[in-house]
């Protein structure tokens, strides 16, 4: 069986034009093509993206990105770096500027990415960074459907440290679509701490790509968050290269109306004494659907590896969908690897236990909701990072009330 | 403790493949390759009506059609199978009437196998089907299952004798479209049991059939019905081994079973094909549909599998749980030594309400071996309250196998709760640790430990197949230790 290909989309030859650079070869996943079995491309591919325009009028950064004290922000506007809307003053231990992207193979939308960014925002750490650096990807339509491909290039040199926040939002306007994609390089004996979250416009197409290194010794915490979008997709793909490195990646979905969220991670343990652990959670309401495939790839050499990995997944309604997908492939015999998952919903004897005590049926089912995913949240270790979180989870409940 | 001791016994014994022999009975041949005359020939040596030719052509103009659909996902390495270098029929010259008129050779290999198939018959209380290569020759029991209206017989038979039950539920769970290795087994299927048991009748013993391998490079096609009536129940064993050979051995069987208002299928396999020598040569390629609709109400389909054997293994048994308040069960140890390869697991797929499910998988890995576990579970948008839980644990023994597990969850709807662990991990340091400073030897304690960690699928196995796959444990890890 071929896996099938979409090959009829709107990034080839016309676009390439626009933009004036040789186009992309490639074509997107189809259906058939394992890790988009759950999350299919055919909405997207049908719509006719032009290229978005590097210049656009922002006068504020939207409502919806989390304000986190004492951070300098980094502004996207359309995958270009602006200048003219970030902070300064980075403090000792970090340099930013705009990058080559480097023409990496990769899947479908890495290459589609590395055909089309413009430069990338990159990062390279050398020393441990006192500030928290909070990129901001912003995407603005405008009139016609448009496409960008943001870069973030982190290098964190061996014996570094620093938090990044990314928030990716969108102006109100036409459909867009983004492809960002995050190389991180985590040096040895570095520490990255990165937070992820994805509150895109209701008609928007989000496909992240993080592809992760982490070096002998290094340290990896992420939290990916994902609350709105048309079609989200977010793929971590993480690689522990050094002996005794280090990974927790978690997140959380929140998803209501026709949205879709796919969580696709792959953790691939290639060396001996490593760890990891994820912990996701996901809550679903009307028609929405979410996705989440995990694999931990333990290859022959990795003995000693400690792999766990947990999805859970909590139905506010009837009407959602939920497809989960948790994948252990094991190589090596003397490691500790598991994996959990369940689906249900909200428990009623914990209903009843509220509203026995006189809370209301709304705020009661609010309170669990959040409990629910306060596990994941609560991994998070900067308190100003997940009281934010905790308060974007809060929010979208209230919306949810509100409806 | 008994059976423990058997176990180490067995593990110093058996040196190589105890089954490992041909037995020389002159078989009656189709030529080699597959084409529509071949259909046409099977089908006329089975003296078949003509819906049922007409059935098997259509399976096979439709597998011609399939040729770039053969499975690949599976996570499953081997060299492109010649259909076309495989003969698809072979059945022991002589038509048999009565046990006595069975060719004294034949008894003989049920001997060797330790299956003495008259003995048992009495002694077991089990009525034998056993089908050596493609047709049954000896059926036994058959007159006290007749008295009470339970229908056991070769599928040829019943084919003839009812075919109104055969022509509505043959391909009803498994169509002819299903996928690569059904619709080829649809075509060309030689023979395989046929089991109807009446309304409200508990079948009084345990239906068996051994299934044999033996003329050299035929393909084993069979395909088995059982049909459980309202009310009704019954356990059925399957069983087999095969002698041993270099070459590859294709077998694609299709179970269908079908379970109506407040019936229950039990179903329990232990395969133990030959699995190919140290190095890989050799071996059965096992490409199995089994698959079981609890169409009725509060009815249940429970599938045990114990799997040893067989260079490839392909097998999902699965349940579809249509009838509200239905149950679909699945306990399953595969175990894989040398260069053996399983991709196994199970389906279960949710559509009436109150449905529940339970599968147990454990998966054990030893020398260069590679064992998949793979499963479903969909919950669909009217199964209302539905429940599953899942448990797969893997057993790495050695550094240079691999264990994987690829499970599935599709939930549709809220009120339904879907649990799923799985945990890898090698023997415990400790466990061994303790056996053997009690004087055990290294296998010894290997095949308790291992017994130990199967023990829950086991135990759901009737008791002369629990016994029997204890042994085939030990003996399946065999060199594995050391």
């Amino acid at each position: 069986m071929k896996p099938s290909l979409i090959t009829d989309h709107p990034f080839g030859e016309a676009y390439a034009k626009h933009l004036g650079v040789a186009p992309w070869r490639g074509d997107l996943p189809g259906p058939k093509v394992e890790e988009w079995r759950f999350t299919p491309l055919r909405s997207l591919a049908k719509i006719a993206f032009a290229p978005a325009s590097e210049d656009v009028d922002v006068d504020a950064i939207p409502r919806n990105v989390p304000r986190i004290p004492g951070a300098v922000r980094l502004v996207l506007v359309n995958g270009v770096y602006r200048q003219d809307l970030s902070g300064t003053g980075l403090g000792k231990g970090v340099e930013v500027f705009q990058g080559k992207v480097a023409a990496k193979q990769g899947s479908s939308l890495v290459a589609l990415n590395a055909a089309y960014a413009p430069a990338s925002l990159a990062l390279h750490v050398t020393a441990a960074a006192k500030k928290v650096i909070h990129i901001i990807s912003i995407g603005a339509a405008g009139s016609q459907p448009t496409a960008f491909h943001p870069r973030i290039n982190v290098t964190a040199e061996p014996g570094s440290a620093i938090t990044l926040v990314e928030s990716h939002v969108g102006l109100p306007g036409e459909t867009y679509f983004s492809n960002p994609v995050a190389t991180i390089a985590v040096g040895e004996g570095a520490s990255v701490r990165r937070y992820v979250s994805v509150d895109e416009d209701s008609e928007a197409f989000h496909l992240a790509t993080s592809l992760v290194t982490v070096a002998g010794g290094g340290n990896y915490e992420a939290f990916h968050l994902g609350l709105g979008g048309a079609l989200t997709r977010q793929e971590i793909r993480i690689a522990l290269t050094g002996e005794n490195a280090n990974v927790r990646l978690n997140g959380a979905y929140a998803l209501r109306g026709a949205s879709h969220h796919d969580f696709t991670t792959v953790m691939d343990h290639a060396m001996p004494h490593c760890t990891s652990s994820q912990v996701f959670k996901g809550v679903v309401d009307g028609e929405s659907h979410g996705v989440y495939q995990g694999r931990i790839h333990v290859a022959r050499l990795a003995q000693k590896t400690d792999a766990r990995q947990e999805h859970k997944a909590l139905f506010l309604s009837r009407g959602p969908a939920i497809d989960c997908k948790p994948e252990l492939e094991i190589y090596a015999d003397d490691v500790q690897c598991a994996h959990g998952a369940a689906t249900g919903e909200i428990d009623e004897n914990h209903m009843f236990y509220l509203e026995s005590r006189g809370i209301d049926p709304e705020t009661a089912r609010a309170l669990l909701v959040e409990g629910f995913l306060a596990d994941a949240v609560n991994e998070i270790s900067v308190e100003a990072v997940r009281d934010q979180f905790v308060a974007d989870i809060g929010n979208w409940l209230k919306r949810r009330g509100a409806q | 403790m008994a059976a423990n001791q058997e176990t180490a016994a067995a593990v110093k014994n058996v040196e190589q493949y105890k089954y490992g022999f041909v037995t020389d009975i002159e078989s009656d041949m189709a030529p080699k390759g597959l084409s529509e005359d071949i259909v046409r020939f099977i089908s006329a040596k089975k003296g078949e009506p003509e819906w049922m030719l007409e059935w098997r052509l259509k399976a096979y103009r439709y597998w011609l059609t399939l040729a770039d659909e053969e499975p690949t996902w599976a996570k499953l390495i081997y060299p492109k199978i010649d259909y076309q270098a495989s003969y698809y029929y072979a059945a022991p010259k002589q038509k048999l009437a009565s046990m006595d008129e069975v060719d004294p050779k034949l008894l003989e290999t049920y001997k060797k196998l330790g299956i003495p198939l008259a003995e048992q018959a009495i002694l077991a209380g089990v009525a034998v089907d056993a089908v050596f290569d493609s047709v049954s020759v000896a059926t036994t029991y058959k007159k006290k299952l007749e008295e009470m209206g339970v229908i056991f017989k070769p599928i040829s038979e019943a084919v003839h004798s009812h075919p109104e039950l055969v022509k509505k539920y043959l391909g009803s769970v498994v169509p002819y479209t299903d996928n690569f290795y059904a619709t080829l087994n649809c075509a060309v299927f030689t023979d395989g049991s046929f089991v109807y048991i009446p309304k409200g009748l508990r079948c009084p013993m345990e239906l068996s059939t051994y299934f044999r391998i033996n003329e050299k490079n035929t393909g084993q096609f069979e395909r088995t019905l059982i049909v459980a009536d309202e009310g009704s129940y019954v356990s059925y064993l399957e069983g087999c081994t095969a002698p041993q050979r270099d070459e590859n051995q294709l077998h694609a069987a299709v179970v269908e079973l079908i379970a109506l208002d407040d019936a229950e299928i039990k179903y329990s396999t232990v395969q133990n094909w030959y699995p190919g020598d140290a190095d890989g040569r050799g071996g059965i390629y096992n490409f199995v549909t089994k698959r079981g609709a609890c169409r009725g109400k509060n009815s249940k389909i429970m599938w045990t599998q114990v799997e040893t054997g067989s260079a490839i293994t392909w097998k999902y048994p699965s349940c579809i749980l249509q009838g509200d308040n239905s149950v679909g069960e699945f306990y399953s140890v595969a175990i894989t030594n040398n260069r053996q390869q399983a991709d196994t697991g199970t389906k279960m797929i949710h559509l009436g309400a109150n449905t529940r499910s339970k599968i147990i998988s454990k998966g054990i890995s030893a020398g260069h071996a590679d064992n998949t576990y793979r499963g479903l579970v969909r919950i669909g948008a009217k199964a209302d309250k539905s429940r599953n839980y899942t448990q797969c644990d893997s057993l790495l023994i050695g550094d240079k196998c691999g264990a994987h597990t690829v499970p599935y969850i599709e939930s549709r709807n809220p009120s339904a709760v879907t649990e799923h662990e799985a945990t890898t991990s090698k023997i415990s340091d400790d466990q061994l640790f303790y056996c053997l400073q009690r004087g055990m030897t290294q296998e010894e304690a290997v095949s308790l430990i291992v017994n130990g960690f199967c023990k829950e699928v086991l135990q759901t196995l009737p008791m002369e197949f629990a016994v029997e796959a204890q042994k085939l444990v030990s003996i399946s890890l065999e060199g594995s230790v050391g």
